[in-house]
Order: structure tokens, then sequence, then C-alpha cells
């Protein structure tokens, strides 16, 4: 089982290939698109190399949530809802979700993802 | 300057990987500008060849069901410039596909020295995902045809491909 | 077709930075095939009009001591927005650093104030007279047309002896400002490259 460091060693791998960024960048508490520039069309490309990388099957919706943020049972006037703050706990406990709870916009969520949730889904993934 | 940066397919096998030329000539107008009286490939344009490459390949893996558009040169880096003479050889692999996206390498050689490479990531976009329709079925093929892929293309099985009805 | 994707350098810091644009019209044969029932500008013209915009940053910041100024790598470049006929591309070019034979740069660029790409570049600069024979002739030639095509595309040196190196500064009137495109076009500076409002002429 690999432990933290290691995953995390790969996830930025995975980050500066996708990004283009350099390693430094690429620290624990980087977001994703605000400090890293990533756009939708790279959550993909991340998507590929996290695969390939750690020998992991990413089903769509699981790393970035597009069903439950596009649903209008869980998402009321922009904002996720209730049920839908529920449904994203549930279905991605390994992300912290303190901040995005104090404003839940819809597209407040790309900006509030870190590296270390990217770490912490590996970790989810591979069981470590 | 018309848009066509392979002039055909060698090698082309559904899904896995394909080869295409590309003969770089002084009739070519650009040349006379990259640069005056000292002609050379740009290379934006060999990643346009490696691009149309990688793009047929990965349309064709999906039956091409989606808009195949190039949305990002992940690294391309090359060795050396290409001068009218040259034949450019593309091989295309594709790394990953998924119905949302791919992720292809393509490398450019020259008299078998690795004068390019690079990873290049295709959209596959859906109508109403911002994209109208790219061609008539029929322009479409029109170009299929002159790239000779259903001359020399075969499936993962070894059988010729299938010239579409469209 | 010519190949020369930038229309106008709109802003320059020698050595260090530029920003120019690009206008994209049907008149352009490639829009025939790319594609033909969507006509939009293919990206990796998208990536010269970065590499010509850089390549002229540089060459203006050494006063075109090489003749060859090329794409080396590009990495992570992101197509966000399709560029169409009628729209204008705007690109700026940012060196990031350079030594003896590369320079990096970050580059971007915009439609309308959106960003529509973006990308990291090495570009290589050499001379013809370091690597073939006879390559200094070339090398004078090459550097002629540039000098006359940067005069076309820089107003700010239109009519001002097209030849003729361009001296920041002294080419708009011993005025410090890097926007003489800019000035050009809100009348203060006439084509010749003198200090004179074009308004009362």
């Amino acid at each position: 089982m690999p432990s933290r460091d290691e995953i995390f060693e790969k996830v930025k791998t995975a980050l500066v290939d996708a990004l283009g960024v350099d390693d430094d960048e690429v620290t624990s508490n980087a977001t994703m698109v605000g400090d890293l520039g990533a756009e939708s069309i790279d959550f993909l490309d991340i998507v590929f190399r996290l695969e390939k990388s750690f020998g992991i099957k990413i089903p769509r919706g699981e790393l970035f949530p597009e069903d439950v943020l596009s649903s209008t049972e869980f998402v009321t006037n922009g904002k996720v809802n209730a049920a839908g703050m529920a449904a994203l706990k549930a279905r991605m406990p390994f992300y912290d979700l303190t901040k995005f709870e104090q404003n839940p916009s819809v597209q407040n969520f790309p900006n509030m993802l870190t590296v270390e949730d990217m770490v912490r889904y590996v970790q989810s993934k591979v069981g470590g | 300057m018309r848009w066509f940066w392979i002039d055909r397919f060698d090698e082309f096998v559904r899904g896995r990987h394909a080869v295409a030329v590309k003969n770089v000539s002084l009739a070519e107008e650009h040349l006379h500008d990259h640069f005056p009286g000292a002609a050379l490939m740009p290379n934006s344009l060999i990643v346009e060849g490696m691009a149309q490459t990688a793009g047929l390949l990965v349309a064709d893996a999906i039956d091409y069901n989606r808009r195949v558009v190039l949305a990002k040169v992940a690294a391309a880096e090359f060795h050396f410039d290409a001068v009218p003479g040259d034949t450019l050889r593309f091989k295309a692999e594709i790394l990953d596909l998924k119905p949302a996206g791919s992720l292809t390498k393509v490398s450019s050689t020259v008299d078998d020295r690795l004068q390019g490479e690079a990873e290049l990531f295709f959209a596959h976009l859906e109508p109403g995902e911002g994209v109208p329709k790219l061609f008539e079925p029929d322009e479409l093929l029109k170009w299929l045809d002159q790239m000779h892929i259903y001359d020399i293309g075969r499936d993962e099985s070894g059988q010729p491909l299938q010239r579409p009805d469209w | 077709m010519r190949f020369t994707l930038l229309d106008r350098v709109t802003a320059i810091d020698p050595g260090k930075s530029i920003t120019a644009i690009k206008t994209l019209t049907l008149s352009e044969e490639y829009l025939a095939d790319h594609f033909p029932r969507f006509p939009v500008m293919p990206g990796v013209l998208m990536l010269e009009s970065m590499t010509q915009a850089a390549a002229w940053t540089i060459r203006l910041g050494e006063d075109f001591a090489h003749a060859i100024v090329v794409l080396r790598s590009a990495k992570n470049v992101k197509y966000g927005d399709f560029v169409e006929p009628g729209k204008v591309l705007t690109v700026t070019a940012e060196v990031l650093s350079q030594d003896e034979t590369t320079t990096k740069v970050k580059a971007t660029g915009t439609v309308g104030g959106r960003t529509s790409l973006t990308a990291r570049l090495t570009l290589e600069r050499y001379n013809l007279a370091d690597r073939v024979a006879h390559g200094d002739a070339l090398d004078a030639r090459v550097r002629t047309e540039m000098r006359k095509l940067w005069a076309v595309l820089h107003p700010a040196g239109r009519g001002a002896g097209a030849v003729r190196p361009l001296v920041y500064g002294a080419a708009v009137g011993g005025a410090s400002s890097p926007l003489p495109g800019a000035a050009y076009r809100q009348g203060a500076i006439d084509p010749s490259g003198d200090v004179a409002p074009l308004a009362g002429r």
C-alpha cells in the first residue's frame, strides 16, 4: 500500500504533466483552478494520468461530480442545496467541503478543490 | 493555403495506431515566408500534421459519432527543423480513450531520425456542446478517401476496414 | 498564403514582452477546410501567432542578431474558445527567461477580453552561418526581410525607412510609451513616427 507521500509525488507528476506547471507550484494547499490554472478540459487529462499512474479506474463523475452540480434536484438558484450537499458528502468523503459549505455556489466547486483533495481521492481508491 | 497537413496514411489500425506521411515541398507558399530564402517547415504546422494523424485515428475509433477537436497540446518538442525535400512520417497511438476525450502520442521522423514528439489531447464533443456540425458526411468521406484510409486500414483483428455508406 | 499570422503589433517591450493582434477573415483559404461547416482558426495557427509574436520581441530585443527564431517546444497549449471569422485574436507573450540559444515564454490569447488560449513556449534562435556553407549570406537576406516585415507590422515603423532598425524611444519622438501602436490609434503619433496630433491637419 503506497504511503501518503508516495501518492503525493505521483499526483504531483500527473499535475505537472497535465497542467504544465512547475514542480514547486504543486503544494498540498494549492487550489486546482485558482493556483494551478486547471480548466474543465484538464480534469479529463488528469483522470487519464491518474488512472495510468496508479492502475485505477475513475468513473465519470467520481472525481468531479458534474451530475450532482447540474441536477435540479440538488441545485437551487445556482447553489447546492441541503440534499445536494448530503449527496456530495456521501459520494465524496475524500473532499474537505467545509469551505464550500460557506458559499455552496455551483461555480465555486471547482475553485475549492486542492491538490490535497486529489491525494485523498487517490488514497480512497488505492486503500492507502 | 489549404488545410491538409498529411498527404496519405501508410498504416491505419483501428483504435490502435496510424502512420501518415507528409512531404515538405517548396511549392508550398508558406515556406517562402518561413524564412525568405531559407525555408524551414514551421513546427506549428507539424503539430497539425500530428493532430490530423491522431485525430482521424480517434474519430474512426468512436465511429465519427462525436466532433473530435484538438483541445490541448500537453507537450510538444522538436529536435531539428524539417526542410524542403524531407518526408515527415507521423506515427500516432492512442494512449487512452473515453467517450468525452482522448490522449494520444505522436512522433515525427525524417529518414528514421526523430524530428519531434507530442502528446495531444482531443475533446469529443456532442451536438449541443457548443460546436455545430464540422463536415457534411460526404465532405468528410472525401477527405478519408483522399487519405486512403479504406485502402490500407485494418481493424484490430486484421480485417480491412469497411468504407462507410454515408 | 503568406505565413504572417499577425496583422499588427500593438505594444512591445523589446526582449521582454509583446502584444499583437490577428484578425480572422473568411478570405483565408484554409477556412474552407477547417472546417467546411464551421470555419474557425486552427489551434495550431493560434500557436503560430503566439510563436511569431514571441519571435518579434526576441528579435527586437537583440537587434535582429539571429536570423532564425523558431518554436522548439510547447507545453500545455490549451484552447478555450473558438476564434471565428470577423473576430480579433489578441496575443500576448512575456519572456520568462533566456539563455544563449533559447527563450522561455508564457503566452496567452484573448478574444473580446476572454482568454481563449494559454501556453508556455520555448523558442530557439540561431544563425545559418553556424550550420551551413554560405550561411552568413542567407542570414543577411533573412534579416533584411524580417526588418521590412517588422516595419509593416508595427505602425510606428511605417514610412520611417522600411529597413531602418527601430530604436524605441527615438522612433516615437523620445516618448517612453511602450504602446506606440495604441498611441498611433489615439492620434498621438502619425505614421512617420513623429509626435503630432492627427486631428487638425
